[in-house]
Parts: C-alpha cells; structure tokens; sequence
C-alpha cells in the first residue's frame, strides 16, 4: 500500500494540495512528488522528508511535519495555506548562516504580529490510538474514546486515528474498554507515540485550530478563511453593501518565534440576493444583452446560501434549469423548490430563475467519487466581494476606501484592541488556559532599515528624489531623456466634439517635447464621429537609473492573469530585458487552460528572450534573475518543485556549456504583514526604501520585505520577496538593493513602484491579453512595450 | 445491525417533529436529551418557533456542537421580523428549572429509556407536574421490533436501562395522561416488513400528548418560581437578528431610505444634466419637474417614485456669501443646495420602506435618532444634500501616468560606482 492510500484508509486526509500556478484547480505536476509519506511512530517529530529536488535528505522539522500530519479540524482535505514544508534555503549555501543585508538606516518598527507565550515546558503529546476490533465510522471512534473524560481531561484534540493531549498519560500504553451501541465490546489501545516541543508543525497547526475556535467564542462568523464580526456591520447603503470587519489570523513559526499575524480584514457583503442582482441587471440592460451581461457580472463571484455556512463560487449559469427542476435525493426524485421548502423551510418565490452552477472541488468521503456540481438557486444566494464592474466604478470605490482604508494609527489600535478582546473574554480565555497558551499584548517590535535613496539618470544627468514621496516627476522636468525616437508619422483621433480639446493637447506635446528631447513632427489629425475611443500612447519618455554595476544581466518577470469568464482560462506573460540599461523588453504571452502548468508555455518564452538577447548583444546573459508573480497562497511548492527546473531545462536548450547564474525570487503583493514607524508617538507608514530581514521572515526562506511605495491613504502593504533558488552569489545586501532599484524602473511612472518593473510589465501585459485581446499578441510586437 | 430505513430512522424521527412543528406552529420548543443538537439544527429553519431550548446531562457534547446553532452569515444581511432566540442548558431532565416552564412544545426523543425506572418517574413529574407544556412528544424504541434488528443480542444500546413493548410504553403513558390532565395518541416512524406492522409495530414508538385543559393555555401563572433553585447550567444563548431589534430595524430602514433617496439623486441629476445641454433651466418652477420625470425611461418603480417627488421636490438653492459679514464663518463664497423629500411621499412609494416602518409618525421616529439621514425641522421631510462631492475628485494616483506640473531642476554628478560582481 502506497502511503497516501494507507492514509486514506485509516480515516485522515493526507497529502498537500498540489495547485497548478495559474489553473485554480489541483493538479499534479511532473515530475509527481514524492507521495507523502506516514506520521511514522518514531520520536521527537522526526519524520522522513518529502525531498523536492532542492532539499537535502535532512529536512528540518518544522517543514516536513506538515505533510505528514494533519489533524482534522473540520474534516477536509485543505490546501496548506502557509506554503509551510517548503525548504528552499538550506540549498542556497551564502545565505545559510545569514540573509540579511547591511546596508540603510537602522530604524524602528512595529509589525502585525504578537508572540504566543506558552507555559514553560510547553509538550503537546501525540498519541495513537487502535480500536480492537476495527471501527471504520470516525464518529463512533471519537464517541467511544470520549467515554473516557476521567482519563483524557477535557483539553484534548482526536482526528479519528491521533489524539493530542496537553498531559502526559500514566503509561505509556493505555487500555481502555468501550461498548458500542449493540453491545460489541471494543478495546482502545492509546499509545504515546511523540513528544511535541512548542515549535513542531503539528503544534503550530495546533494553534491555529485553538485560535479558530477562540474567535469562534467571540460570535465571529466564518466567511472563507477568515472570521468577522456580523454585529457591527458598516453599511453603505447607496450601493446596497455591507462591510463587515473582521481579522485575518495566521500562525507560524517566523524567523525566531512562534507568533500570531492578524491583519484587518473587511468582507464585502451585498445586502441583495443574486436573484435580486439579476433583476436589477436585466432592468439596466435589457432582455437581450442580458444574458450575456450576467455571465460575465456573476461567474467567478462567491456566493453565501441561506441555509447553509458554506461558500460556493459561481462557475456556470444553467440557463435551461428552473427551480421547478429535479434532482435524485435518496431514492426518489424531488424538485429544488421542494427541497428546500421541505429540508429548510425555504419558500422560493420566482419559479422562472436560471440555476447557479459551482462546480465543488472538495473530495467526496475518503474513497467516495468527488461530488457532482452544486445547483444553486438565484433567490437563497446573496453575493460577496465586488464584480469586476464595480471595481472599475470610481463611486463605489471611493465610499469602500472610505470605510476600509484605515490609517496606520487606526489600523494598529484595532490590532491591539483584538488581542486584548480575547484576554477579557472569559470564555475565549478559559479554553486558552485550558491549553496553556497566551498571547502577547503588544505588536512585535523590531527593526528594519531604510536603504538610500536611488539616483535617477536621466540623459546626460542625474539626480535625486523626495524619499517620501517616492516619486520625481517634478526632478524629471525639463531634462532631455535617455533616448527618445522622434515622433515623425503620427496621427490624432479624435471627436468632433472634443476637437478643442485635442488642439490644446497638441499644444501641450509641442510644449514639454521639446526640452525633453523629443522631436514631434505635425501630425495628421482626424477628426471622428463614434463614441468608441481609441487612445494613443504618444510620449516615449525614457526614465530610469541605469543598473550598470552587474553586466550582462537579463532581469526576467512573470506574472499571470485568470480570465475566470472564458473559462477559467489563464494567462501567463514573460517580460524580460534586452539591454543593460533596461530600457529595451522582450515580451510574450501564453494562453494556457484549464490544468495546464503555467510554464510549459512560458519555457518556450524564455527561450525566445535568450535568442532576442543574443540578437541584441551578441552574447548571452551571465546573470539571470526571474521575478516571478502571480503565485498564490499554496502555490509556492509547484514554483519550487517544477517551474524552476523548467527555468533550467529552457536555459540548458541555448548550448551545454552555457551555465549563467540564475536567481528566481517570488513576489508576493497581496500579504497580511504589515509594518509600522513611529514619529512622535504616532503610528505612520513606513518610508520607502523600508527593507525588513528578521523576525518575520521565515526561517526556512531567504525571503525579505521591501516597501517601495508610499501611499497617500491607508496603511502600506510591503512586498514580500522570496528568493527560491539563488546560484548568484549576490550578497543578500545586494540582492534587495538591486530589487528596490528594479521599482525604480517602471517606463510608464516617474516615481517608485510596489513591485519590480518586469513583474509590472509582465502584470500589465497578462492583464491587456486577458481583458481585451483574448488571444497570443504578434510575434512581431514582442520587443515593443505596447502593453502599458 | 439495524435495517437500512430510508430515511435513516433517526432522520424519520425528526421529520416528524418537524411535520408535528409544521402544523401545530408552537412558539416555544424545548429538546430534552438534544445531544448533538441535531434536532435542534433543523428546527432553527422554522421560523413560527420563536424560542427554541436544548438540554442534555451532557454539557461537553453541548460545548462541542453550540456553535453550529450560531446565525449563518446571510442570517444578518437581511433580517426579518422573525424572532429566534436559542438556549442550550446542561442539566438533568430529572430537576425542576423554572427556565423550562411555560413551554408549548416538549420532546424527548429516544430519552427516556436512556433512564432508570424512577427516574422514569421524576421525568413524568417535571415534564408534567412541573413544565406543563400544552404538547410533548415522547419516542422510545419497541422492544417488539427488535427481533427484526438483524444481529441484535440485548437492548439496542448499551447504557439502555429498559426497552418495552407497545403495551409497556402505552399503559406508562395512560397513567401520567390521567394523573397530569393530558391525553396522549400513540404512533411511531419506522415501519415493520409488509404484513407485519400489525404484530410487532413500528421500530420506534411514540406518544403525542396534548394537555386538556385548552392547548393555548401557556398562561397558567407559575406562582412558585421565585423559590425554584436554577438547576441547570446556562451554556449558550444567542438571539438571531430579527426587526424586532430597534437597532437592527432602524439600520435596515435607514440603509433603504438612503439607497432609495441616492437612486432618486442620482436619475435627477442626470434629467437636469440633459436639460442643461438643450440649455433649458429646471426647476424654475417644481411644477415643472413632473413632466421631465415622466419623459424618463427608467425603471417603472423609480419612475412612479419621481412623479410623486417632482412634484413635491424644492430646491433650496441659496448662494450665501460670507464677505466680511463676520460670523466667525470664513468661507467666502458656498453654494449649498439640498432637496428636501417629504416623508409622506418616501412612504407611499417605496413599499420596502413602508413595510418596515409601518406607520408615517414611526418612520419620522426612527428617522430622526439617526446620525446618517437629515430631517427637515419640522420633521416632515428629509433633506439631501446635492453638493456635488466628486468635484474634489482626486483620483489615485498609484501607478497612474501623472501630467506636467511644474518645472524644477537639480542634478547630481552621476552616482559613484558601486562593484557587487562576486570576484570570480
């Protein structure tokens, strides 16, 4: 029996989610990984690794464990979130002892974390526990063992085939006797299998469930992977939502302790059913293009039901299918509408609606074929989180940001005020207690550094910007460019009605060209009739530091874009540069489908970057460094295990003996971690040019944080950097200094960016193919930056 | 092993609680032995229950299952006037709880047999002498199925003090019927083999008992309950959202009064929009502003609401200049305008807003605690502000190409040179 088939036997869902970057659903890559093996029963949460093709036999503890044993908090196969078990820098020989950087002003922060304290000598104990004779029901098991309180205590955690205990049981073998509910008699053997110190996998997990059922004590309600509070709803009435705030939890083992992140989090609700929507919808648009306009509103949305706490995502609209339709329950055959009236006491009014169609990825009962797709009805569903429409609405928006945009002051007074909720509750503190837990009551203090300010070259000068700002538009005024091809054969579109404004418009372009540098010739105006607009990016400008202290550099980013509406299909950009001052960019675009690996398509890109590069230089790059994007929560181990080696194999096609160095640094934007300065006792963002290397990294990573950006309201969200495979050499020093420069670089901004240039123009270009073009740009635009 | 039932026995036993709640729509239910609070899981979703009790010995089973009693989510997006407030209690069914009196409905399903005999006796005494209850329902098995029960040695589980027969179960019935002043039926869910539901009767018995002296009579004035001790362990109450709640009534009209009240902006601003390009001034006189609505193509409900309004709109349009008047008001020049919308009109129209408010004077009253809607002084309508707030737009600038502003120049020498190449 194969590992994962003995896991299944025995009741508990084993194995790590594998998620195809880009394709939302599971999927095996190849080369497969190892099947996860066994919770063997040996000692001291020692198990056998999991080795991908980067990590040593000797995995550490705290990412191995994760795999093996997962205890069941509500029963289902979950997706690891944390991307824990992933071990990529024990393989990176110049960061093992230390991967931070050195150079900046040391300055004080705060950040979004608190300590967990737990008693001194802290074990969990892990025992096994065998039924004789075999029960397969796992509700029977935890039932027939819980007849032993006197013996377990009420802190306990039972899975069906593990049980956790805060306590040490007299023997090391206990056997207890049961009686099922015919009488069979059943012996219990419990066996104490492991030790648990604070900081194995199965403990932090451990928390995290405590953690759940805390806020669960505080009336929180679930909506996906975070709780909110129902009670004090925000309401915008104008746009029929509803906000409800709530906190993101999280805990890990972070570069030197255990701690909690919590962020703010608001959940968008709509106060209307989706039937609701449909209606308003159809009003606006029409019976005709109504359909249409649905689909494309509605698929990709969340769903809340009335009946039930799950949620579903929208996959399809069954046009043909009526609550009137039926469906096999049991035996017989039995209508929605009857249903639900029956199980629920729904009434559903509107017998004519079109059916919601989610195709439900969690897993049958172990063993059992997943479930069909689930039938929604309109009317029971209300929606969550915004529609594309709605985003692209400056209204909606702007009162959204009103309520959620919280200032950094106001941002870590809630935080606090959290953790100090669940000390005074009684309830949550009891079942703290009970495990032996605390909390911290302070946000983590630590230190980051603030690196220098960049010099911007522009032309034959160069200069400096406001670091607060982090922008130098003004700086940038009057200074001839880089390079600037003269605008010789142009033409302006534009209306009738806007005629004026296009004169002026000219106007200006003659104006500011010139002490740019750039020669504008007349161009051939057109004057329309259409409402259609078609817009014409006219100035070249050409801004940016010049990265001259590495030569022969190609700085590669990709990013993805999901084009949830033509079926959930994916597109994966690469951009990478063609020159050493990053002015020139190769470009290419896939179109992948459903379950198909991001990279297949991207390798050959790759490939074709190297040629260009060849092309342009007549020599290929000694360095590379690949910025990847778009990689979600869980995704991390298929960047790992298979991208990378992707990377390689498209690198190895170019000759033998061509062996640059190669970096591949995972970017992640939209993170829960967040960084705090103080001035006068305030809480503030921190400046750009913020880098933070300890205490919150993990320890398994090279990872850093950058905030590049200044924000003019809210609090800002730092980047998260993490350096997956690094044969470079580069001083971790270097290797975020070059990052933070690389924010500098963005053609189409004079100021500084949240992410790498690449990755943005690689975000910018996904997002062109996915919105509008639908399918692979022309080869011959591939060194062209039409994209922006 | 018991026969496969479909639906499983324990399913058929809470369909017919249900159905019994379906039909005799009892406001007060308490569930006796609730365990697993399976029973009570699918009782929420009937709404005519407004108060709904568990209680089992078993207060670690209670802990474990309370939550999944917690509103869902959508429970408070849109609430209704139905009410729901759940208790779980620890206790045992042989104490009296002065909590527990005046309830409609009663049930005990699969209880008493988990019982010794008297205690048997103590549980017919608090259930009857003490509850009172107008209904109860009482399963238990019938010990005359179980030699249908394939494999079956014994009672059917083990901490089974007793299992009787139809006879046993009936003449206990009878007895506490006629000692308490109740009548009782008798039925049962699970059907024997064809042909043999005569002899050996359903799989699980049950006794219906209605109290005689009129079922609607939970008014009966329990004198005694200040002296009554609080038996049970009180483990969790909630009270789902309901507009019943004030706050939550006021919160639901206020966000429909305020969607109603933009929508209407929003459509007038954009008629006056129109009119100002074909260069015709609105709003000289209200009168006017019928006509103009109704040449609208907009939703029928929005429209029938605008004909009311045009006519009743008035627009306060006054340019108040603060030149040196004083006054401690700096600004120099504000252009306030506002519309004021007679309540009168918001009510008739908008049947949302008149069905939660249920009277014009009610509306006024909710209205005019809230910090959110401004009311006329008089009270008679609501005032809304027209100043266009997106003239300060000031978009995001993140990311977004900034024009020209101004011009300024430093420079620098070029920056030194920095080598990080590794030496190789």
């Amino acid at each position: 029996m194969t590992g994962r088939a003995r896991a299944r036997s025995r009741g508990r869902a084993r194995g790590q989610e594998t998620i195809a970057p880009g394709a939302s659903q599971a999927r095996e890559p190849t080369p497969a990984p190892v099947p996860p093996t066994e919770g063997e029963l040996v000692g001291r949460g020692r198990q056998k690794g999991t080795p991908g093709p980067f990590s040593a036999e000797a995995v550490l503890q705290i990412s191995a464990g994760f795999q093996q044993v997962k205890l069941g908090d509500r029963g289902g196969r979950r997706r690891d979130f944390h991307d824990a078990g992933i071990n990529t820098r024990q393989a990176m020989e110049h960061v093992k002892d230390s991967k931070t950087g050195s150079s900046g002003d040391v300055v004080p922060l705060t950040a979004n974390f608190f300590r967990i304290l737990s008693r001194p000598q802290w074990v969990l104990y892990q025992y096994h526990v065998d039924y004789k004779p075999q029960m397969e029901s796992r509700r029977l098991r935890s039932a027939l063992l819980f007849h032993h309180e006197e013996t377990l205590g009420s802190a306990r955690s039972f899975d069906g085939a593990l049980l956790f205990l805060p306590h040490r049981l007299q023997g090391k073998e206990t056997v207890l006797h049961s009686e099922t509910k015919h009488g069979e008699k059943v012996q219990i053997t419990i066996t104490l299998t492991n030790e648990l110190p604070p900081s194995s996998p199965v403990c932090i997990q451990f928390y995290n469930i405590i953690f759940r059922r805390i806020l669960r004590i505080l009336n929180m309600q679930q909506i996906g992977r975070n709780y909110y509070n129902p009670n004090d709803p925000l309401n915008i009435p104008q746009h029929r939502l509803t906000i409800w705030p709530g906190y993101t939890t999280t805990i890990l083992q972070y570069e030197s302790a255990i701690m909690l992140s919590t962020d703010v989090s608001h959940k968008v609700l709509r106060s209307e059913t989706v039937l609701d929507f449909m209606i308003n919808l159809r009003q606006q648009c029409g019976g005709q293009r109504f359909p249409d306009a649905c689909s494309k509103e509605l698929i990709g949305l969340i769903v809340l039901t009335k009946y039930n706490n799950k949620t579903y995502r929208i996959d399809e609209i069954a046009w043909d299918h009526t609550p009137k339709n039926t469906f096999k329950k049991g035996d017989s055959d039995i209508s929605f509408k009857n249903y639900y009236k029956s199980q629920y006491n729904l009434n559903i009014s509107d017998d004519n609606q079109p059916l919601l169609v989610s195709h439900v990825k969690r897993m049958g009962p172990a063993g059992a074929p997943p479930p069909g797709p689930a039938m929604l009805i309109p009317e029971l569903c209300y929606l969550t989180g915004l529609t594309d429409k709605m985003r692209a609405d400056f209204k909606i928006m702007k009162d959204l940001d009103h309520h959620t945009k919280l200032l950094p002051d106001q941002r870590e007074d809630r935080l606090t005020r959290f953790v100090s909720n669940i000390q005074r509750n009684a309830d949550a503190q009891a079942e703290l207690d009970k495990w032996g837990l605390n909390f911290d009551k302070m946000l983590l203090k630590l230190s980051g550094r603030i690196l220098p300010r960049e010099r911007i070259a522009q032309g034959s000068r160069s200069y400096e910007y406001s670091q607060a700002q982090a922008d130098w538009s003004k700086e940038m005024r009057g200074l001839p460019l880089i390079s600037s091809p003269p605008l010789n054969n142009w033409y302006m579109f534009y209306t009738s009605r806007n005629s004026n404004e296009a004169q002026m418009l000219l106007q200006n372009i003659n104006k500011v060209s010139a002490p740019l540098g750039i020669r504008t010739q007349r161009p051939v105006m057109i004057e329309y009739e259409d409402y259609q607009e078609s817009l014409l990016r006219l100035l070249q400008q050409n801004v940016g530091p010049e990265t001259q202290m590495l030569k022969h550099l190609m700085i590669v980013g990709i990013d993805c874009y999901h084009d949830i509406s033509a079926g959930k299909r994916s597109i994966g950009a690469l951009v990478a540069s063609l020159n050493n001052s990053m002015s020139r960019w190769y470009s290419k675009c896939v179109l992948q489908h459903k379950g198909q690996e991001i990279m297949d398509g991207l390798k050959m890109a790759l490939t074709g970057a190297l040629k260009d590069y060849l092309k342009f230089n007549n020599c290929l790059p000694s360095r590379i460094i690949v910025y990847r994007d778009g990689v979600g929560d869980g995704q991390l181990h298929s960047v790992v295990n298979y991208e990378v080696s992707q990377i390689l194999e498209s690198i190895k096609s170019m000759g033998h003996d061509y062996v640059p160095k190669l970096s591949v640094v995972v970017v992640k934007k939209r993170i829960s971690t967040r960084f705090f300065a103080h001035f006068n006792g305030k809480a503030t963002n921190p400046p750009p040019g913020t880098v933070v290397d300890t205490e919150v990294t993990r320890p398994e990573w090279y990872d850093f944080y950058i905030v590049s950006q200044a924000v003019r309201q809210g609090s800002v969200s730092p980047t998260h950097y993490n350096v997956v495979y690094d044969t470079s050499g580069l001083k971790p020093d270097h290797m975020q200094r070059l990052t933070y420069k690389l924010c500098h670089m963005y053609y189409n901004w004079q100021g500084i960016i949240r992410v790498p240039a690449p990755c943005q123009y690689a975000h910018k270009m996904a997002f062109l193919v996915g919105q509008s073009i639908h399918k692979e740009p022309h080869s011959k635009l591939e060194d062209l930056l039409y994209y922006l | 092993m018991e026969p496969i039932f479909t639906p499983a026995l324990h399913k058929q036993r809470h369909q017919f609680v249900i159905d019994f709640v379906k039909r005799n729509r009892p406001r007060k239910v308490v569930d006796l032995g609730c365990g697993e609070c399976s029973l009570l899981k699918k009782l929420k979703f009937h709404r005519e229950v407004e108060v709904l009790v568990g209680v089992d010995i078993d207060g670690a089973k209670l802990k474990k299952c309370m939550h999944g009693l917690a509103p869902i989510p959508t429970d408070y997006l849109q609430p209704t006037y139905d009410q729901l407030h759940i208790e779980l209690y620890q206790g045992s069914v042989t104490q009296n709880d002065p909590r527990l009196r005046g309830f409609h409905l009663v049930t005990s399903i699969e209880l008493i047999e988990h019982l010794t005999l008297p205690d048997v006796e103590r549980f017919s005494e608090v259930v009857f002498g003490y509850m009172i209850p107008a209904e109860v329902i009482i399963s238990t098995p019938n010990s005359e199925y179980n030699p249908l029960l394939p494999g079956l040695r014994g009672f059917r589980h083990s901490d089974h003090k007793f299992e009787w027969t139809r006879a046993e179960f009936q003449s206990w019935a009878v007895k506490v019927s006629s000692e308490y002043g109740y009548e009782v039926e008798f039925t049962g869910v699970g059907e024997a083999p064809p042909g043999q539901q005569e002899r050996v009767g359903y799989c699980s018995q049950i006794a219906v008992f209605h109290r005689l002296r009129g079922r609607d009579g939970c008014n009966i004035l329990f004198a005694d309950d200040a002296e009554d001790l609080l038996s049970y362990t009180l483990l969790y109450t909630v009270n789902y959202p309901s507009l019943h709640d004030n706050n939550i009534l006021r919160r639901v009209l206020v966000s429909e009064v305020i969607y109603w009240t933009e929508k209407l902006k929003r459509r007038w601003r954009e008629v006056r929009t129109e009119e100002r390009d074909e260069s015709i001034v609105w709003c000289q006189t209200a009168a006017e502003g019928d006509e103009c609505f109704r040449s609208s193509e907009c939703g029928a409900e929005i429209n029938r609401l605008m004909e009311h309004c045009g006519r009743y709109m008035a627009e306060n349009q006054e340019e108040e200049v603060f030149g040196t008047k004083g006054q401690g008001k700096q600004e120099s020049c504000r252009l306030q305008r506002c519309v004021s919308i007679p309540l009168a009109v918001l009510w008739t129209s908008c049947p949302k807003v008149s069905a939660l408010s249920g009277n014009l004077s009610n509306l006024r009253h909710l209205l005019t605690t809230d910090p959110e809607v401004k009311l006329s002084q008089d009270g008679s309508s609501l005032l809304v502000d027209l100043q266009e707030q997106d003239l300060e737009e000031e978009g995001d600038h993140d990311l977004e190409d900034s024009g020209y502003t101004e011009v300024s120049q430093c420079s620098y020498s070029a920056a030194q040179e920095e080598d990080w190449e590794p030496n190789v």
